[in-house]
């Protein structure tokens, strides 16, 4: 009934790419030109309300363990909120910049999931390595939306927020779990 | 120079290697939960990856917690650990208790069953295992609780107040439908994990990498939660959808599907399982649960939402309500009855038996209630219909705190053992 873990993390990381790139591309050609087309708008907080749902049924496919089992219910959640944030700001149900902080709020808490999860040191094993690589690199990237909130004329948060989807994806299709680090370093590896 | 040692990391991270994931029991021999003819010679037990044991990771116990499996061993690389048995027997249930180390330095652990001859016990009652605590009690009545909070103003604003209603109180109703799912979910979750738990016995920091896995696939409480979790992440968003893109209509699907799980706690009780239980029984409960729930959770909507934040609908709101709560009452009597008379046969068993004075206790504080509505009803609906506008909120506020205790009655009497029932075909043959 479980399915083969690289498969889950490899199916997060396209989205992971996919919402990076549409990030990246209203950075790129600036929010209006990018939404001139009002359906582009909702292109982000779309895809992450429906990756929440997937988030769920991987949630409910990790039953071999507990930590696992809490882990991926934080990130299912944590992605519901955010996008429908998000969503509810693009559509004006929500006006006050304070609500741009709920992605952050949303990276930081899935970081931590990512952290809270591996026992183990950086360079334990590559799932380890990944594990404290992506942990870290959310809480961090939890920043951008607060700079976004603060400076919303400065592009380099909206950047920044993309770029870390990217990253996530990158990451994400690097997860072999157990396998040796670089090929040489780790206890974890077979 | 930082470029190609950028490009290096990216290709070492990206290059083929072992993709194996976390420590997973892949299979097991004998199958878990499963039914043997004959009685096996040893346990053996398959995972996803390299695991290192100590003598004694298996273990298997007979019904009396007889220890019958020796020295573990593993084979294949690691990825097999297999412990020889003796002495067992036919007819009788054995557990099988599993601790291994990964390559990740994860401890996972489980439990399983298997019966020689007989149905496998389910792994709840493995040998080691304790029953109910104070914490599934109060897990079940927070999931109780957070289903009527969900369903409840559903049903309120769907039925009860159904035009227009200010937007603040339309606001407090997406709010507490929002905040409900969630809740649902996650105490749903923390509930599975308790019981879980109740049979793992594993301290707290062992049990974050427990399996739970038999618990999930193989028992009725297992399948319910998971299809709840899946179930109720799908109303929380079309909820937040309901809001956001202000389509009220949407609260339709969500309130049929909550409704429709909340029947996997119906099949999942005592209702579904006792060996008189049946399709009636599982109906009744259900409906029971609905019922208590729209009543419950619309007392609360009508003292939290209604009152305070759209004063021009207090009157049709109430009388509505008190309409509905008739049929509601109605209903929850009748089942109520029903799966009495199914669980405790007998009149003395309701002062015999553990089970016959949990119920005794729900129902005086169903009577509580009972005559709380009633007053309400031949009262204040009165008045209201006389176009005065008597201050009912503290008295709504005192019913709902009483329909919310019921529930943590109900809660304590579904993880109560209710005396051994005859199957439907000995009932028969005694009837003849």
């Amino acid at each position: 009934m479980v399915p083969r873990p690289e498969i889950a993390h490899w199916l997060a990381g396209a989205i992971a790419l996919l919402l990076g790139l549409l990030l990246a591309s209203e950075v790129l050609v600036g929010s209006e030109v990018f939404r001139r087309r009002r359906w582009r708008a909702y292109l982000f907080p779309a895809v992450v309300i429906a990756s929440s749902v997937l988030l769920w049924m991987i949630t409910i496919f990790s039953t071999f363990s507990t930590m696992h089992l809490l882990a991926h219910a934080v990130w299912a959640q944590a992605a519901l909120l955010a996008g429908a944030v998000q969503l509810a700001l693009v559509r004006d149900k929500l006006t006050s910049p304070a609500w741009s902080l709920v992605p952050g709020v949303a990276l930081l808490v899935s970081g931590a999931a990512f952290l809270v999860h591996e026992p183990n040191d950086w360079l334990y094993s590559r799932s380890a390595f990944l594990h404290h690589a992506i942990g870290w690199m959310l809480v961090v990237s939890a920043l951008f939306p607060l700079g976004q909130a603060l400076r919303p004329r400065q592009v380099v948060w909206r950047a920044g927020f993309a770029l870390t989807f990217v990253l996530l994806a990158v990451l994400l299709f690097a997860d072999r779990d157990s396998a040796t680090i670089f090929g040489r370093f780790g206890a974890g590896g077979p | 120079m930082r470029r190609a040692l950028l490009l290096g990391v990216v290709l070492a991270l990206l290059a083929p290697n072992a993709a194996l994931g976390h420590v997973i029991l892949e299979s097991s021999q004998p199958v878990t939960q499963s039914r043997l003819e004959a009685p096996p010679n040893e346990i053996r037990l398959r995972f996803n990856q390299a695991v290192t044991v100590s003598p004694g990771a298996i273990q298997v116990l007979a019904p009396d917690g007889l220890l019958l499996s020796g020295t573990t061993t593993v084979s294949e690389g690691g990825r097999v650990v297999t412990a020889p048995v003796s002495r067992i027997a036919r007819g009788a249930g054995y557990t099988v208790r599993w601790r291994v180390l990964g390559g990740d330095g994860h401890a996972p652990a489980g439990v399983f069953t298997f019966g020689v001859g007989v149905a496998a016990p389910p792994p709840t009652e493995a040998v080691g295992a304790s029953g109910a605590t104070w914490r599934d009690d109060a897990a079940r009545w927070a999931l109780f609780v957070a289903l009527a909070l969900l369903i409840g103003p559903l049903v309120v604003r769907l039925l009860v107040v159904r035009g227009s209603v200010p937007a603040r109180a339309e606001r407090g109703f997406h709010l507490l439908g929002v905040v409900a799912a969630f809740l649902v979910i996650d105490v749903g979750i923390v509930a599975f994990v308790l019981r879980a738990s109740n049979a793992l016995q594993l301290p707290l920091g062992d049990l974050l990498y427990g399996d739970l896995q038999p618990f999930a696939e193989k028992t009725r409480f297992g399948v319910a939660f998971l299809a709840m979790t899946l179930g109720f992440g799908i109303v929380a968003a079309v909820l937040l959808l309901a809001w956001i893109l202000d389509r009220p209509a949407l609260r339709w699907p969500a309130l049929l599907l909550s409704v429709t799980l909340a029947s996997g706690l119906s099949l999942s009780g005592h209702q579904a399982t006792e060996d008189n239980a049946g399709w009636l029984s599982q109906g009744a409960d259900w409906l029971h649960l609905v019922a208590a729930s729209v009543w419950a959770g619309g007392l609360v909507a009508l003292a939290f939402l209604v009152w305070p934040l759209a004063p021009s609908l207090r009157r049709d709101a109430f009388l509505g309500f008190a309409r509905l709560a008739v049929l509601l009452v109605g209903a929850m009597v009748l089942a109520g009855a029903y799966l009495a008379l199914a669980r405790l046969p007998e009149a003395s068993d309701l002062w015999q038996t553990q089970y016959g004075r949990f119920l005794l206790l729900k129902l005086g504080i169903v009577a509580v209630a009972l005559t709380w509505g009633a007053a309400h009803h031949f009262l204040v609906r009165p008045r209201l219909e006389a176009g005065q506008q008597p201050n009912v909120r503290p008295s709504l506020v005192g019913e709902a705190a009483v329909a919310l205790t019921v529930l943590l009655a109900a809660a304590i009497l579904t993880n109560a053992a209710p005396p051994p029932a005859e199957p439907p075909a000995a009932n028969a043959r005694s009837a003849r």
